[in-house]
């Protein structure tokens, strides 16, 4: 028993890293239609800012000033990225070039990590003491990633709902053409997503660094099981990522703890063809309309 | 420095002028970028082999000219550069690459061209039949699985062990030789765990393999993050077993920087001979004229290099042309590879005691590796060998 409740604890804690990259591919896709594949090397992105802003053994002082500034980076990297993905686009959903631009950006932050940094992790040591839990210690790191994860839920559903510009943002998840008719400055709103977006994972990032791999090829692994928590949780919905990431990371641990370690990455996968053979929308997701 | 910048280099030293004959061109395939300091120490060991040589008289009498390819780890570039060192360059002998996959990529091409090679590759898959006239000095899985089970039941006194591994190529072929080791002494295989490259948090394998109870773990780890990850995981865990590792355990520095020292209390790894030592014995003169010839090289590199891993491009070189000069002057791969078939015992380099033979072309065999405390370092690096 105490073995399952330290597989879900930890589980959950990996899963709330899942959480933010869906949260922030969700943000963009409700107000584009773009799908950010590099939303992975961009966690990673996080990772190195605290790799980089931080002293090799910090005090949380470090830490707390260099959060928001891991944040911002990782923010203003992503609305320049946003501005030259929507260049070529009218409206973001009657081409799919950013298929292409976002998974090159992605290719590009990790070829730049390789040659910079080399092939090896980069570790960040965390300021705050492990907690105890059934005999064993568990990092701080878990626990301030599922905070990061409420936070940014809250946060976002404020934003959503009682902000002109959130409210002008959900307007666009509906319909880009009637929000543009209603003088709504759609690229600009679009950008701001992406920089939202980067807020959300450099911030993230940089909270889970001590706990996730910073190198130049674990992007992948993050943004597939990031898609994997925003489709099982229904995408677009923030409270089926909040949830759909924890499910995740559960799953892969209990997956690990009873099968081997091998069938991580194949039980996540599983684990969405389930979900969408039993309910496409995603747990939290509505059915779109269909016109016929 | 990209794929196409190539170093060719005829390293001349006082008697370079009194040489004659045209030079041996040598090829060496390294990971120059993107692979941090074992690329550099891997050009290190091969610039200081060939300035040395040449220093001395060159191959039989013939100066070596070096052409460097970097192959930026990526197995396409290596092909592309394997081809113009073998078509274009025409080198006689080469050393590397360092990837198992880049290796086994490049390997058709100077099969074709019988040139005869020392590599620095751990797979498997580097038979005799497959890489006839090429040599592996990384310690192979084999080898390594024998030493880890023998000193869990020597030097531990087991009587049971489970076995956590990475899950690449090498690691698999190591588990299924522990598992054939153990059942050889009637040791008691209680659970088996693997883990992706560079995953952070083990801890649903060692809990599952924590419920065997077994006397001793048998960790297989390829590099030293990994390594790092499953102690620092084990130390959260309060599980104080003790763990009889593999070479990429010993691959210390990163993990000492992850899990800290004290994680390698009860830890052992797996390291060259020549990069042991005992406690109150005196270090090889051997090691330490290898360790200020490479400082004399390369001042500013010396001291943050892996000199172990440096050590094994710089014999790289040296088998060559022990090997070259050993029959006579030829170059061609399969009079090189039966002399080295027959001889490698004999070979005098840094890392002593080889064992290639017309079964296995991987030099380093049992003999050659020493049971270490990854956290007991000396002079240059090298670690402290268990019971002594």
């Amino acid at each position: 028993m105490d073995e399952l409740v330290i597989i879900l604890v930890r589980g959950v804690g990996v899963g709330a890293v899942f959480s933010l990259v869906a949260m922030s591919f969700n943000v963009v896709c409700n107000s584009s239609g773009i799908l950010n594949f590099a939303q992975g090397n961009l966690l990673v992105m996080g990772g190195l800012c605290a790799y980089l802003l931080l002293p090799g053994d910090p005090e949380p002082i470090h830490w707390l000033v260099s959060l928001p500034l891991s944040a911002l980076l990782v923010a203003a990297f992503l609305a320049l990225q946003g501005w030259i993905t929507l260049l070529p686009l009218r409206s973001s959903v009657e081409q799919h070039s950013w298929l292409i631009t976002t998974m090159a950006v992605s290719v590009m932050i990790g070829a730049v990590i390789l040659v910079w940094q080399g092939p090896f992790a980069l570790n960040v040591r965390s300021p705050f003491p492990n907690f105890p839990l059934f005999g064993t210690r568990t990092p701080m790191s878990y626990l301030l990633a599922v905070a990061c994860a409420v936070f940014w839920y809250v946060v976002l559903r404020w934003f959503h709902s009682r902000t002109q510009t959130g409210l002008a943002m959900s307007a666009l998840s509906q319909d880009l053409d009637a929000a543009r008719a209603a003088g709504i400055q759609v690229r600009r709103l679009q950008i701001l997503s992406f920089a939202i977006s980067g807020l959300i994972v450099g911030s993230s990032g940089f909270v889970a660094a001590p706990v996730i791999k910073i190198s130049a090829d674990s992007g992948i692994s993050y943004v597939l099981n990031g898609f994997i928590a925003a489709v099982v949780g229904g995408l677009g919905n923030n409270l089926g990522a909040l949830i759909g990431g924890p499910l995740v990371g559960v799953a892969a641990m209990f997956a690990a703890f009873r099968f081997g370690g091998q069938l991580q990455n194949a039980f996540s996968l599983a684990l969405l063809i389930a979900v969408l053979m039993l309910r496409p929308q995603g747990l939290f997701g509505r059915m779109a309309a269909r016109r016929v | 420095m990209g794929a196409v910048a190539v170093a060719a280099l005829a390293i001349g030293g006082p008697g370079a002028e009194a040489q004659t004959g045209t030079p041996v061109k040598v090829g060496a395939m390294l990971p120059i970028t993107g692979a941090g300091p074992i690329g550099e120490a891997a050009q290190v060991g091969v610039e200081l082999a060939v300035k040395e040589i040449n220093a001395a008289g060159g191959i039989g009498g013939r100066q070596i000219q070096l052409f460097m390819a970097d192959y930026q780890t990526d197995a396409t570039i290596g092909v592309g550069e394997a081809k113009r060192l073998v078509h274009q360059e025409k080198v006689e002998l080469m050393v590397g690459p360092t990837y198992s996959q880049v290796t086994l990529a490049v390997l058709p091409l100077l099969i074709e061209a019988k040139i005869p090679s020392v590599n620095v590759s751990g797979t498997e898959k580097l038979t005799p039949e497959v890489a006839p006239y090429s040599f592996s000095m990384l310690a192979n899985a084999e080898a390594q699985a024998k030493k880890m089970v023998n000193y869990a039941q020597v030097g531990l006194k087991a009587k049971s062990a489970a076995v956590i591994s990475d899950a690449g190529a090498q690691a698999k072929t190591a588990v299924e030789a522990i598992k054939a080791e153990l059942a050889a002494r009637n040791m008691k295989l209680t659970g088996v765990q693997d883990f992706q490259y560079g995953a952070k948090d083990m801890t649903p394998q060692l809990l599952d393999l924590k419920r065997g109870n077994p006397d001793a773990v048998l960790l297989f780890t390829s590099n030293g993050d990994d390594t790092g990850n499953v102690l620092k995981t084990l130390g959260e865990l309060g599980w104080d077993v003790k763990v009889s590792g593999s070479y990429g355990v010993a691959l210390s520095a990163p993990a000492l920087k992850i899990a800290g020292k004290d994680a390698f209390r009860n830890t052992t790894g797996l390291n060259y001979n020549g990069f042991s030592f005992c406690q109150g014995q005196p270090i090889s003169d051997r090691f330490k004229d290898f360790v200020t010839k490479v400082r004399a090289h390369k001042p500013a590199a010396a001291d943050r290099l892996p000199l172990n891993y440096l050590s094994l491009w710089y014999d790289a070189v040296y088998i060559l042309k022990w090997a070259v000069e050993g029959t006579g002057g030829k170059t061609d791969g399969p009079t090189v590879a039966a002399f080295i078939e027959q001889n490698a015992g004999k070979f005098n380099g840094i890392n002593s005691g080889l064992a290639a033979n017309k079964q296995t072309h991987f030099l380093i065999g049992p003999d050659a590796l020493a049971v270490v405390h990854p956290d007991k370092l000396g002079e240059g690096g090298i670690q402290q060998r268990t019971g002594c």
